[in-house]
């Protein structure tokens, strides 16, 4: 390849050089990337038996297969390849390892079929809710296993995001993760309204904050004549334009990535689209888009605008405070098993935006221990949510839920595990990660941002502890609902979240120490 | 002001060809009088004014000009490798064919899936 | 004819946009607001590049109307979706999922 672009230059005194791609530190990526085009390949020509078996076993193969390869990439330096348009540090390692192991988790719930009379998807996402079309689809069994390269093409963007050193890229693979979770929040078996309902308002609400990241990209690009983070912080000490357009530049670029991970005030869609969305869909969501979106917070604040900390720093306090607040108030009124969750996870991204107080490395290793913490505590969650079904489909009302824990000991047990990680209690990782976030924070001067912190989590304990006590305590309902035994399938990613989670708690040393390895970010 | 010249010619021209169009038209046609022929044409379905609460629009409208947004998108990118595409070389050439092969994946998904089908 | 000139249209454009995302009832209409959110960063954006001597800018406005296109089908996908189960478009009407 070289000796041809040699020949190519000599001959042609206006070529172009070729750019240099290191293709080894972007296998991960290319890998989810392929197998999401065979899977439309699969889509076009397998005949429909055998379709979704052979989705299922693609994608799984292939997420494996990208693990291994991010596993294998530890070894490589740490530098800026593809001209310096992607990080190949020690955090994109990091988070994209997590965000494989938690896709396999959510992949596992997707693929699931022996939970309910069928998958949680749409048998044809065409047909009208409550014809007799929807109703004879149904009964040919048939299902729309679009949903696996959907998830990948997400996968792929979720990867792509918090590994971009530029902003162009890094909103290209935003709208790559987006938009495919725009049709999944969609293809909701059951509760079709609730379901398309989900869908618009994800989809309007992302549009509007994609659309404020790219007039942020403009502005930005104007101050620093370069979208690369590199040369936007060396432009920020150097550059003789007014400071003000780089200011709007960043809120705007911050408003949107505040979206994607459900920061006050830009987290009204939370509660609606996990609601409404195809449980094993938002199990996906709230552990991958959080961890991606967290993962380019982390690298756009500090390596691009870390110059700027002094402007940015009073707003994030002010977003972490009220991200805190509203997640744990709001969360006591919810009587919706789903709603409460997402609620939860809007508290949890205050808790991590906390550490956003300092610049420090123990800030950032904080955050990616949180952020594997909080994932797989939420795919269990979420796996566990599925689990507790009655005639139509899922029973998420917590009235529904009461005396569960008498009916099923072992899926309420693991359910109240998860709850007890969320609330930040012992033996569970949620400890580790609250200690490690706030100390970084107090470290970081947030005294403040700690004490609200705690308070904030203590009332969030309240409303984790009141499920808990609801399941066990009282007799259930005759004709209440039942605790499905999960499929294979399911019960293995529960049993990971189950591992992880307790693992992380008893022995967290392993898991931040590999985070400590991996920060700093590449300047 | 002379260089305005062909511009008004064009317009003449132009004009001139509609108007003897539609003279010829009239003067050497059959006269077979049909009611139909008088109504507005809409690709199908029945002109204004629609019935209250929206007519029924057929949703393959929607998908023809969802996939022509697709593939023009696709030109879109074709266009400055047209141009420099002797500068890029084989790079430029195999990176080209990437992409057209990674737009015709999702073509061949909608040919095989029917989307292509009008009726 | 300075290139500020410019910059005050997409600001103005942007601005008219958002307003238009936040008041409009139609889905169509709002979805409409959006795009010329995009396009009027579009326009910032090659004025940029003007100003600042390089094509980054150009170059990345065609990214952007590329994403934007691909956004318009998924887009109009769930609208149109949304409006099939409805027979209505408009965004006061989903409101089944409150609080």
């Amino acid at each position: 390849m070289r000796l041809l672009a040699a020949f190519h230059a000599a001959a042609n005194p206006n070529a172009i050089p070729a750019p240099h791609i290191e293709y080894r530190a972007i296998l991960p990526m290319l890998i989810v990337f392929g197998v999401a085009c065979v899977g439309v390949l699969v889509e076009a020509f397998v005949p429909r038996v055998h379709r979704a078996v052979t989705q299922t076993v693609l994608a799984l193969a292939g997420l494996v297969a990208a693990l291994v390869a991010v596993v294998a990439n530890t070894g490589l330096p740490r530098r800026l390849v593809v001209q310096s348009a992607v990080a190949a540090d020690g955090p994109t390692l990091f988070i994209q390892g997590t965000i494989l192991a938690l896709s396999i988790g959510a992949l596992l719930l997707i693929a699931d079929r022996s939970i309910g009379a069928d998958s949680d998807f749409v048998a044809q996402a065409a047909d009208l809710p409550g014809t007799e079309q929807e109703r004879a689809s149904v009964r040919a069994g048939l299902r729309q296993t679009e949903v696996f390269p959907l998830a990948m093409f997400a996968v792929a963007g979720m990867m792509l995001f918090p590994a971009a050193n530029d902003l162009v890229l890094a909103f290209v693979a935003l709208e790559v993760l987006s938009l495919p979770l725009y049709l999944l929040a969609g293809m909701a078996r059951r509760r079709r309204l609730l379901s398309q309902e989900a869908a618009v308002k994800y989809f309007l609400l992302g549009a509007f904050s994609s659309a404020f990241f790219v007039y942020g990209l403009a502005l930005v690009y104007g101050y620093a004549k370069s979208v690369e983070y590199g040369d936007i912080a060396t432009s920020l000490t150097s550059s003789d334009r007014g400071d003000s357009l780089v200011i709007v530049g960043l809120a705007l670029i911050g408003i949107s990535l505040l979206f994607k991970l459900s920061g006050v005030p830009f987290h009204w869609w939370t509660p609606d689209v996990y609601q409404g969305a195809p449980t094993p869909i938002t199990a996906f969501m709230a552990a991958g888009t959080k961890v991606a979106a967290f993962g380019a917070l982390l690298r756009v604040f500090f390596v691009a605008f870390g110059g700027l900390a002094w402007d940015w720093r009073p707003v994030v306090w002010g977003v972490a405070i009220a991200t805190m607040v509203v997640g744990a108030i709001l969360g006591v009124t919810q009587t919706d098993v789903k709603r409460l969750l997402a609620y939860s996870s809007i508290a949890h991204a205050g808790f991590i935006l906390t550490a956003f107080a300092a610049t420090t490395r123990a800030s950032e290793s904080s955050v990616l221990f949180y952020l594997v913490a909080y994932g797989f505590m939420n795919i269990g969650a979420f796996a566990i949510v599925m689990l507790v079904r009655d005639a139509d489909g899922e029973a998420n009302h917590l009235s529904r839920w009461v005396g569960l824990g008498r009916r099923s000991p072992l899926m309420a047990g693991i359910f109240a595990l998860f709850l007890l990680a969320m609330a930040g209690l012992p033996p569970t990782s949620g400890l580790w990660a609250k200690v490690a976030v706030f100390q970084a924070a107090y470290q970081g001067g947030a005294g403040p941002l700690v004490i609200v912190g705690v308070l904030a989590s203590a009332v969030t304990a309240y409303y984790y502890l009141r499920i808990i006590v609801l399941m066990f305590s009282q007799e259930p309902a005759v004709e209440g609902p039942t605790v499905v035994m999960p499929g294979a399938l399911s019960a293995a990613a529960i049993a990971l979240g189950v591992a992880v989670t307790i693992v992380l708690g008893v022995v967290p040393q392993t898991v931040l120490d590999l985070a400590d390895k991996a920060v700093p970010f590449l300047r | 002001m002379f260089s305005y010249v062909p511009i008004f010619a064009l317009f003449l021209l132009a004009g001139g060809f509609a108007v003897f169009s539609i003279i010829a038209g009239s003067l050497t046609g059959p006269k077979r009088y049909n009611r139909a022929k008088y109504d507005a044409y809409e690709c199908g379905i029945e002109p204004t004014p629609q019935p209250v609460g929206g007519g029924r629009f057929p949703v393959k409208y929607y998908l023809t000009a969802m996939l022509f947004i697709v593939f023009d998108i696709e030109i879109i990118f074709l266009y400055p490798w047209a141009v420099a595409y002797a500068d890029m070389g084989v790079f430029g050439l195999v990176e080209m064919v990437l992409f057209i092969v990674t737009v015709f994946i999702a073509y061949v998904y909608v040919w095989r899936r029917g989307g292509l089908e009008w009726d | 004819m300075s290139p500020m000139f410019y910059l005050y249209l997409s600001a103005v454009l942007f601005t008219l946009g958002a307003v238009g995302v936040l008041l409009r009832r139609n889905a169509i209409v709002v979805f409409m607001c959006i795009e010329l959110m995009l396009n009027a960063a579009n326009l910032a954006l090659v004025t940029f590049s003007r100003i600042n001597g390089n094509l980054d800018g150009q170059i990345i406005a065609f990214f952007v109307m590329v994403v934007a296109a691909a956004e318009v089908v998924v887009g109009l996908a769930v609208i149109v979706a949304v409006f099939r189960t409805r027979r209505s478009a408009s965004v006061d009407d989903v409101n089944l999922l409150k609080y």
